[in-house]
């Protein structure tokens, strides 16, 4: 398969007496756009967050390189060049555009030069002419494109995004479906969790399906379509004629 | 002077950060009584006391927000609500150290105009300390960490660290201004230097005139004590009614303060980066 950004292996978390996640194993590819799907409750979301630190896992490695982000707090695994997106937008709603995207730390670059940057930013997703209007006043579509734009602050090598297209209208999401192909082509890596099946099926190079904190399937869009596991974890298992 | 000190020290960490402090005379009284001590006992210089005050109160800081700034909301206030309880418990029954309930009378001075003048170096330092903080990435980031502490350590922001130090640097100036205080009445006890009330100016004035801004806290110190004096002069008998008034009216037709009301105006520009 190549070059690998993200190895996740067997990962482990227990909330209580649930296992959310039991057990998970992916490989994400360098430089590709990945997909993990799953039915609700599969575990997905937790992944996420073992990934980005706001879980820790009980068990398992998540290698990035030679790093094991497990048990790394958020910000210190963002510093390593990982950034993410939420589900729901989390923008800073009492400040502005321009300090939404300032506020990133471990630019590593002078304010002057971080103002360029958020500038850019923030004419590649045309959000120019609200910089200064607070972040709450937009609506949700742009919310959701000054989030995309502020995990970009950094230029990070891996970008996780979590639902990118729930709640977004298709104009939209084809804008933000073009950024993330524009980034793919710079060589980065991303990794979507997704419920929207011709996001994943028309975006993705690679699927990793998930099912009761397993990995129970991964391949190209076409095959994990035929997978009769995956199937049996979306539709329920057929009965037997 | 004292209260624009105050009010802007308490707003770095309740305005910017978010955490709704109840407890900031805990390092006003700490700073009192650290001078009182050092002086009255110890003789030592006038101003050396005052920078061991704010030593004292950046250690108290430091030891007292470590596990308290894990707690969010109305937890992290009550539990600052009894760490000035518990500190005027102290300074009540360590009579050794304090002079317990008799508290501790200071060596008069002939004038206090140099009590006047270090509360306006005080005051000069704390603004300027304020503008930097706000107007710069740090204040921008205290800022994120009040609006979402989750997708600020998502963005890098390491929060245990910044609001550590927002909360120490909030705790230094009214610990000194509690210094300066005790030489300018030369009487302290527990009640009077661990006084509620306090507190509750430093809250108000920085919420009337606007928090998280820096202009904020300053206008409303200003404004606040003026109706309160003016109240009290005029309303001899009924002045803490037309103190309450003015607050009641303010807080119903200005809730984001003074200068949140002229930024919804669109009379100020919105942020702290332009």
């Amino acid at each position: 398969m190549g070059d690998v950004a993200l190895d996740v292996r067997d990962l482990r978390k227990a909330f209580g007496g649930v296992h959310a996640v039991d057990g998970c194993s992916f490989a994400v590819p360098r430089g590709r756009i990945s997909g993990l799907i799953g039915p609700n409750g599969s575990g997905k979301t937790t992944t996420f967050n073992l990934l980005t630190g706001v879980v820790r896992p009980d068990a398992g490695q998540v290698l990035y390189g030679s790093t094991d982000l497990a048990g790394l707090k958020p910000h210190q695994i963002f510093r390593l060049g990982i950034t993410r997106t939420f589900q729901l937008t989390r923008v800073f709603r009492e400040m502005t555009v321009l300090e939404n995207m300032l506020s990133v730390v471990g630019l590593g670059v002078p304010d002057r030069a971080a103002r360029a940057r958020a500038e850019e930013l923030l004419a590649l997703v045309n959000l120019t002419t609200l910089r200064g209007e607070y972040g709450g006043r937009l609506s949700y579509g742009q919310q959701k494109l000054l989030e995309f734009a502020r995990a970009l602050m950094t230029d990070p090598e891996l970008i996780l995004l979590d639902e990118p297209a729930a709640g977004v209208n298709r104009t939209l999401l084809q804008h933000l479906l073009d950024h993330i192909h524009r980034l793919q082509e710079r060589g980065k890596t991303i990794l979507i969790v997704e419920h929207d099946m011709s996001v994943i099926m028309n975006h993705c190079e690679r699927v990793f399906v998930m099912d009761a904190g397993v990995t129970i399937a991964e391949g190209l869009p076409a095959e994990i379509r035929r997978d009769a596991r995956v199937i049996d974890a979306y539709f329920g298992r057929r009965r037997q004629a | 002077m004292m209260y624009v000190v105050l009010a802007l020290s308490w707003n770095i960490i309740s305005g910017f950060t978010g955490y709704t402090s109840f407890g900031h005379v805990a390092f006003y009284g700490v700073g009192a009584y650290t001078c009182a001590i050092l002086v009255a006992d110890y003789r030592w210089p006038w101003l050396a006391t005052l920078l061991a005050a704010a030593v004292v109160a950046a250690v108290m800081a430091v030891a007292v927000g470590y596990p308290v700034l894990r707690l969010k909301g109305p937890y992290f206030a009550i539990a600052m609500l009894g760490t000035a309880e518990g500190t005027r418990v102290i300074a009540t029954v360590a009579d050794p150290l304090t002079h317990g309930g008799l508290g501790i009378s200071l060596p008069s001075a002939e004038t206090s105009l140099p009590t006047y003048y270090a509360m306006l170096a005080l005051m000069v330092v704390t603004v300027a300390v304020a503008y930097a903080v706000g107007h710069s990435r740090i204040g921008i980031r205290l800022s994120a960490i009040r609006e979402d502490e989750g997708a600020a350590e998502a963005l890098g922001i390491d929060s245990t660290r910044y609001k550590l130090a927002a909360f120490t640097l909030s705790a230094v100036f009214p610990a000194v201004a509690g210094g300066i205080q005790a030489y300018k009445i030369l009487y302290i006890d527990p009640p009077s230097v661990f006084f509620v009330q306090i507190t509750i100016a430093m809250a108000l004035m920085s919420m009337l005139g606007g928090k998280g801004t820096v202009i904020g806290p300053i206008v409303g110190a200003v404004l606040l004590y003026t109706v309160q004096e003016l109240s009290w002069v005029n309303f001899p008998t009924a002045h803490l009614i037309a103190y309450g008034l003015f607050i009641i009216v303010v807080a119903r037709f200005m809730p984001r303060g003074l200068v949140g009301f002229a930024i919804d105006r669109g009379w100020v520009r919105k942020g702290m980066v332009h």
